[in-house]
């Protein structure tokens, strides 16, 4: 009888336990993640972070292709039955000879709505983008990516928080950014990275960043802006090892509405994990100044 | 480096206090408590720049003599106060560079002066160069080293230009080296130290060079960099920076040839705050490739008013020298076939 009664018990109390595991409400899932805090008593953001999405290929969904550079193959006619002309997009000569390594992957966007609101003559500059993308793109020459773009491109970047200014160190052609949390002036110029101000909004480090030029693109898609950009983005931790990156998007010269992107940043968890030196001036100056000089440095001959 | 930013910098730099009592006196001892960062690091942290008069190389009119005398300093001061003044005045030329006009083998070199910030008067020593060892003040080149070192002088601004290997790396954009980042550099030798748990982080303005040194106990990497890998650890109060690994980059043109880096450069150095206004930096610099034997420098910086600004130094994003500069080599090669 004993036995039986201890063996009631405990399934009684598995079950209890059961229904109360799936049907009542839980602490740790109601209630926001609660990050460490600094000595400063403001939420943590220290650490090596890095975005995994396509974004630095497209912000809006998109499916996969041969190459972010292509030309139109010639249209297949003439064959009997064939319905449509196939069409296909070939990689543009150079390009090609990376294959496989030069492809687009398909991605999910990460703008809210996936919807662009731009003005109908941006639209068309978009297109005329990414259609002289191998001329345009800031990217290729290694110039400073600005903001969002610098958070979401392929490559870490460090959030370094002191008391009274957040830097953030990106590794893509070494740019940095000074969040200032303390008052700080106007900035004197337009600038590729913008001029930064942060404040906290309970777990969220706020950020607004003004003062850009129009020198810089959100994609290798042509996605682009004017001078009048204007970001405010939100770093909120929701998990020990991730953060919720929101960036509002305003520029009324380019858009109709102000439009946000949204995405996690995974905590780079590598041992020895560093930002490293990716200074990519000399790795583009081939490309930017080969043929100009009186000897071309590829062939060690003079120039035409 | 757009011209309202200078005057604003100007303006700033014009509006820091003037702690003239520092002149002759960098070296002196402070025991002031220093600071602490709110997690109880040492604190460095603000702008900071050398505004000394003292020349890395003791001049040969000085040889055998570590120290001016005080008729001397004054004079100096008189001289620094004076070019001060002239360049708030807007004249040109007074200090151009890295030598003066005259000895400059650039033709119309004034140019770059209105574009450099020197700030305000450069504060005298006693001391005759930054470099205490060896005694002699001078840098132990190796002899190779001396004659690319001297090679490079007679090609600075001179040329020949032929493609983007000629110009100096700081010409590319690309930089001036680590060894002088924390003390050089007229357009922009300002420095930001940020400070955050396990990191000491030196944002420099020009070429916006950076460097993320983790203080946190850490051995070094096996990663080549032009800026090496540094590590840093407290002795006390002061900040021991350890660098190795870095790229060898004795290949291209360096403005100074003491800043480059090599496969076996190693350095070390020391950050130490003295008092409130003044960070003791010191350099100790060993390189077989360049040097007969390690050598060491004493640096005074000053901390600069609170709400002194780095700016971005969008360099290669400009970088309209170049083309330039290389157009004008075909167009006089052009020229000389003819």
């Amino acid at each position: 009888m004993r036995v039986v009664s201890w063996v009631i018990v405990v399934l009684a109390s598995a079950a209890a336990g059961a229904f109360a595991w799936t049907h009542l409400p839980r602490s740790s899932a109601a209630e926001p993640y609660q990050p460490p805090r600094t000595a400063d008593g403001v939420p943590d953001l220290n650490g090596i972070w890095q975005a995994l999405n396509t974004a630095n290929f497209d912000i809006q969904s998109h499916a996969a292709r041969p190459a972010l550079a292509v030309v139109p193959g010639s249209p297949r006619t003439g064959i009997p039955g064939l319905v449509r002309a196939t069409h296909v997009d070939l990689p543009a000569p150079p390009v090609r000879a990376l294959g496989a390594a030069g492809g687009v992957p398909a991605g999910a966007g990460v703008v809210e709505g996936d919807e662009i609101p731009y003005q109908p003559w941006a639209l068309q500059k978009k297109k005329e983008n990414a259609d002289n993308w191998l001329e345009r793109d800031p990217e290729i020459k290694c110039f400073m990516p600005g903001v969002p773009r610098a958070t979401y491109m392929p490559y870490p970047f460090q959030i370094l928080q002191s008391t009274n200014k957040v830097l953030i160190a990106y590794e893509f052609a070494g740019a940095t950014r000074t969040i200032h949390l303390d008052k700080v002036g106007d900035s004197p110029s337009p600038s590729w990275m913008g001029w930064s101000r942060g404040r906290w909004d309970g777990g969220t480090l706020v950020v607004e960043v003004t003062d850009f030029n129009e020198e810089t693109w959100f994609d290798r898609a042509g996605n682009f802006h004017s001078d009048e950009l204007r970001v405010v983005e939100r770093f909120t931790p929701v998990s020990a090892n991730h953060l919720m990156y929101e960036a509002t998007i305003e520029d009324p010269k380019v858009f109709t509405r102000p439009w946000k992107m949204r995405m996690p940043l995974y905590r780079r968890l590598d041992s020895d994990a560093q930002i490293r030196e990716y200074k990519c001036v000399e790795f583009v100056e081939q490309l930017m100044y080969g043929q100009v000089g009186v000897v071309n440095p590829e062939t060690g001959s003079r120039n035409q | 480096m757009s011209y309202r930013h200078l005057v604003l910098r100007a303006l700033t730099i014009a509006a820091a206090v003037l702690f003239a009592g520092c002149s002759g006196a960098s070296l002196a001892t402070s025991s002031t408590t220093t600071p602490r960062t709110a997690w109880g690091d040492p604190d460095l942290q603000g702008v900071w720049r050398y505004e000394g008069a003292i020349p890395l190389e003791r001049p040969a009119r000085l040889a055998g003599r570590a120290a001016l005398t005080e008729q001397e300093v004054a004079e100096q001061q008189e001289v620094e106060k004076e070019q001060a003044a002239k360049r708030l005045a807007g004249f040109e030329g007074a200090v151009v560079g890295r030598r003066s006009v005259g000895e400059s083998p650039i033709r119309g070199n004034e140019y770059n002066s209105f574009w450099q910030d020197h700030g305000r008067p450069r504060q005298v020593s006693t001391r005759t160069s930054l470099v205490v060892d060896p005694a002699d003040g001078q840098l132990p080149y190796t002899h190779e080293a001396a004659k690319a070192e001297t090679r490079a002088a007679a090609r600075y601004g001179v040329g020949p230009y032929e493609s983007y290997l000629d110009p100096d790396t700081g010409e590319r954009c690309l930089t001036d080296g680590v060894t002088g980042m924390m003390w050089q550099g007229p357009n922009g030798g300002h420095n930001r130290i940020v400070q955050s748990p396990g990191y000491v982080t030196i944002l420099h303005e020009e070429y916006r060079d950076r460097r993320v040194i983790p203080v946190d106990g850490r051995r070094h990497g096996a990663v080549r960099q032009w800026f090496g890998d540094a590590v840093g650890r407290w002795e006390g109060d002061t900040l021991v920076v350890d660098t190795t690994n870095f790229l060898d980059r004795t290949n291209y043109e360096w403005a100074n040839i003491w800043t480059r880096p090599s496969e076996s450069l190693h350095l070390i150095e020391r950050f130490k705050r003295l008092d409130a206004a003044t960070l003791e930096y010191t350099i100790t610099v060993e390189d077989p490739a360049t040097f007969t034997r390690p050598w060491t420098a004493v640096i005074p910086i000053s901390k600069l008013s609170d709400d002194t600004q780095i700016y971005e130094y969008a360099c290669h994003e400009g970088n309209y020298a170049m083309p330039n500069l290389l157009r004008g080599g075909r167009t006089d090669a052009a020229r000389a076939k003819r």
